[in-house]
């Protein structure tokens, strides 16, 4: 909600910037606020003219254009009404202000939580324990290219000293069975293979991605961390050169990559998992998928923020209300839409044949004959 | 500021509009083409909130699109039964122009070349020589089926199926007109584009001061395009979404895209107005790129629009939008025809910012 990224600013903070009743938005000023509301909602859809309140657009609207107002423009469906005079933060109800000051709080207090949870960091005044979770590395395209571009020419360079790997072809389910009971009993003395790893290494303690739905990753994949192997990639060659199989072992790491599904990028699994337990890489977790914390019913931080302010009715509110905002005609915003556009329904969609070739077809309008 | 009215024309059409034009010598008459096989001419009662039809033309069968001619006692139709007809408004008398092997789509009329072009679903254009309506018009063959049709001072603009846009120069189409043997002259587009918009081409209108058009598609976009072919003009072109609503989100959400049925220029201003399905009307202005006004919502889709030559007067034609998968179409007692009384400026753009 235009909030700047300083830090995370403390509830007093919060609770005394100035918002406006109409659409629930806060600002850094008064005079901000005051000039939103002249745009937003005390503007004159005829002429333009912004008005300092409500009221005053009402009588304008009345005297200059012949019309009445009937309710406030881009409000909440529950503050739309007109009996209310509004200027800046005058004249608001003092439930209303009790309200606002409640949702503040609590979702104030929802993020905090939400930040702990994800940076792992305890909350202030606790010890620093086991922290639950740690927050999630995202790297940048530009990382993950160069990256992508080290491990290349390690490959080559593998390649190039007759270590070429063997490159069995396995169908998407089978590697999928086989991969998950690999992350799940893994193959003891795979630790020095961490070492010798051409990816940098990862963060201890990292928490194994949630499998949920990501986009860009077509199939049941975790979704993007570090360790990335680029479409086509086979594992690293690592586990192979470096590090003695065990003989007749179980295919374990020597898994040859998932075969990528309509080219998504696959996570690398195997490094980090032992990372999960530090005591000794051959500890299978307790219950299996244990060996994934944080894999809850959220799949992103987003998710659960989400889902912990989701109980708020004004939030709803405000997030439908932003949803529904018309635009003016900005040039071009195809890029912005783009995701948007998969949602729309068209109410005529035949691109094809036009609505008149079809009326035309209609017994009603059959041509009478001469 | 004289206040902006706006009115209900007593008595509508009873069915599907297709077309509303406006006199290009009398600001206050006006003809509205509807799907119940009739033309109507109505006469807007000087000072007065009112509106009256003065008559009404049957033909055989539906009207997709009507134009005046050189004056006010002159129209053209373009009927579902294949005929280009004209029509003396003041003695009723109609005559068939041209005949097409299909469904006539759209007819355009221009004063300056006293040329009548018809666009038909048989793929072809007429070009009609007005001054000698007995002669063979030219029949230009067109790659696409036509859909819109509009003509500026020296220009016309044929949108087609598969986003094909051709552009005609006016005065060579004059010239192959007078020249002896007409129906021998080929004719090529002056220019050929692709439409900027990746839907089907609702309706076009070019800008009264013949720099460029617009165009406006079935999903709720309207591009604006200059007819001059340098790579600055070229760069200036540019589209953006309208006619839109945000579903509920009980429904899903997203957008409920609407056609954007209808296009029409402020003859004084330069400015222009879009109609879509949702039933807005909405005034935009293409210099810079801003929407001036949008209008309480009407009734029903709005299907066509136009504004008095003077651009005083605003004409609306209101009835149910055909949808996909429309089993029992009809727009009965739901067909409307509204006039908005234009304040001096509420249709002036402010400029380029």
């Amino acid at each position: 909600m235009g909030k700047k990224k300083r830090g995370h600013p403390d509830v007093e903070e919060l609770l005394a910037r100035p918002w406006c009743y109409y659409c629930e938005r806060d600002f850094e000023d008064l005079k901000l606020l005051i000039s939103h509301q002249k745009a937003k909602h005390f503007k004159c859809d005829r002429c333009g003219k912004r008005l300092n309140t409500a009221g005053g657009l009402s009588v304008h609207m009345n005297q200059v254009h012949k019309e009445s107002l009937d309710k406030v423009e881009n409000a909440l469906p529950n503050r739309q009404g007109l009996d209310i005079e509004i200027f800046g933060m005058e004249g608001v109800p003092d439930d209303i202000v009790q309200q606002h000051n409640q949702r503040i709080i609590t979702n104030f207090y929802t993020a905090q939580a939400e930040r702990h949870a994800a940076t792992g960091n305890p909350p202030p005044g606790q010890a620093g324990g086991q922290g639950p979770a740690k927050k999630i590395k995202i790297e940048t395209p530009e990382e993950l290219k160069k990256r992508l571009a080290e491990h290349r020419a390690k490959v080559a360079a593998i390649k190039a000293n007759g270590g070429t790997l063997p490159v069995p072809v396995v169908p998407p389910k089978a590697a999928a069975a086989a991969a998950q009971p690999a992350t799940v009993s893994p193959v003891a003395g795979q630790s020095p293979a961490q070492g010798a790893s051409p990816f940098p290494p990862p963060q201890p303690g990292f928490p194994y991605p949630p499998p949920v739905g990501v986009p860009g990753v077509p199939g049941a994949f975790p979704p993007p961390v570090p360790g990335v192997v680029p479409p086509g990639a086979y594992p690293p060659p690592v586990y192979s050169g470096a590090t003695p199989t065990p003989p007749g072992g179980p295919a374990g790491f020597n898994l040859p990559a998932r075969p990528t599904a309509g080219g998504g990028v696959l996570p690398q699994r195997p490094p980090y998992y032992n990372n999960n337990y530090p005591g000794g890489g051959g500890v299978p977790p307790p219950g299996g998928p244990g060996g994934y914390p944080g894999g809850g019913g959220a799949s992103t931080v987003d998710d659960l923020v989400r889902q912990g302010a989701g109980g708020d009715e004004i939030d709803q509110l405000i997030r439908a209300a932003e949803q529904g905002q018309s635009k003016p005609p900005a040039e071009a915003a195809e890029k912005k839409s783009k995701s948007k556009d998969k949602n729309m329904r068209m109410v005529y969609g035949d691109s094809e044949v036009s609505p008149e070739e079809k009326m035309a077809l209609l017994p009603r309008y059959a041509v009478a004959a001469a | 500021m004289a206040p902006a009215t706006q009115f209900e024309v007593s008595q509508p059409p009873s069915d599907v509009i297709s077309s509303v034009v406006f006199a290009p010598d009398n600001t206050n008459r006006l003809l509205v083409a509807s799907w119940d096989r009739n033309v109507y001419l109505y006469e807007i009662a000087e000072g007065t909130e009112d509106a009256t039809l003065i008559n009404k033309f049957e033909h055989r069968a539906p009207i997709l699109d009507v134009c005046f001619g050189a004056n006010g006692n002159e129209a053209y139709t373009a009927g579902l039964d294949c005929s280009v007809k004209r029509i003396d408004l003041s003695s009723g008398e109609q005559t068939v122009l041209s005949t097409h092997d299909k469904p006539v789509r759209c007819v355009v009329y221009s004063p300056q070349h006293s040329m009548l072009i018809s666009a038909s679903w048989d793929h072809t254009l007429h070009v009609h020589n007005t001054s000698a309506p007995t002669s063979t018009p030219i029949t230009i063959s067109l790659p696409g089926k036509p859909h819109a049709l509009a003509a500026s001072p020296s220009k016309v603009v044929v949108a087609m199926t598969a986003r094909l846009v051709h552009i005609y120069d006016l005065p060579t189409l004059a010239a192959a007109l007078s020249s002896p043997d007409p129906s021998s002259a080929t004719i090529t587009p002056w220019q050929t584009r692709e439409s900027s918009l990746k839907f089907l081409t609702r309706a076009v209108a070019c800008m009264p001061n013949d720099a460029g058009y617009a165009t406006s598609s079935i999903e709720g976009r309207v591009a604006v395009e200059w007819f001059e072919d340098t790579a600055e003009s070229q760069a200036r072109k540019y589209a953006f979404k309208c006619h839109r609503q945000t579903a509920p989100e009980e429904e899903g959400g997203g957008d409920v895209v609407y056609p954007v049925n209808a296009l029409t220029f402020h003859p004084v201003f330069g400015t222009f107005a879009s109609g879509g399905g949702d039933g807005t009307v909405a005034l935009w202005d293409a210099e810079a790129k801003r929407r001036m006004r949008q209008y309480q919502k009407f009734p029903d889709s709005v299907a066509a629009l136009a504004f008095s030559n003077n651009g005083k007067y605003l004409a609306i034609g209101v009835c149910r939008g055909f949808e996909t998968d429309m089993e029992d179409f009809n727009s009965e007692g739901r067909t409307k025809v509204f006039i908005r009384e234009l304040g001096e400026t509420e249709a002036k753009g402010k400029g380029p910012k």
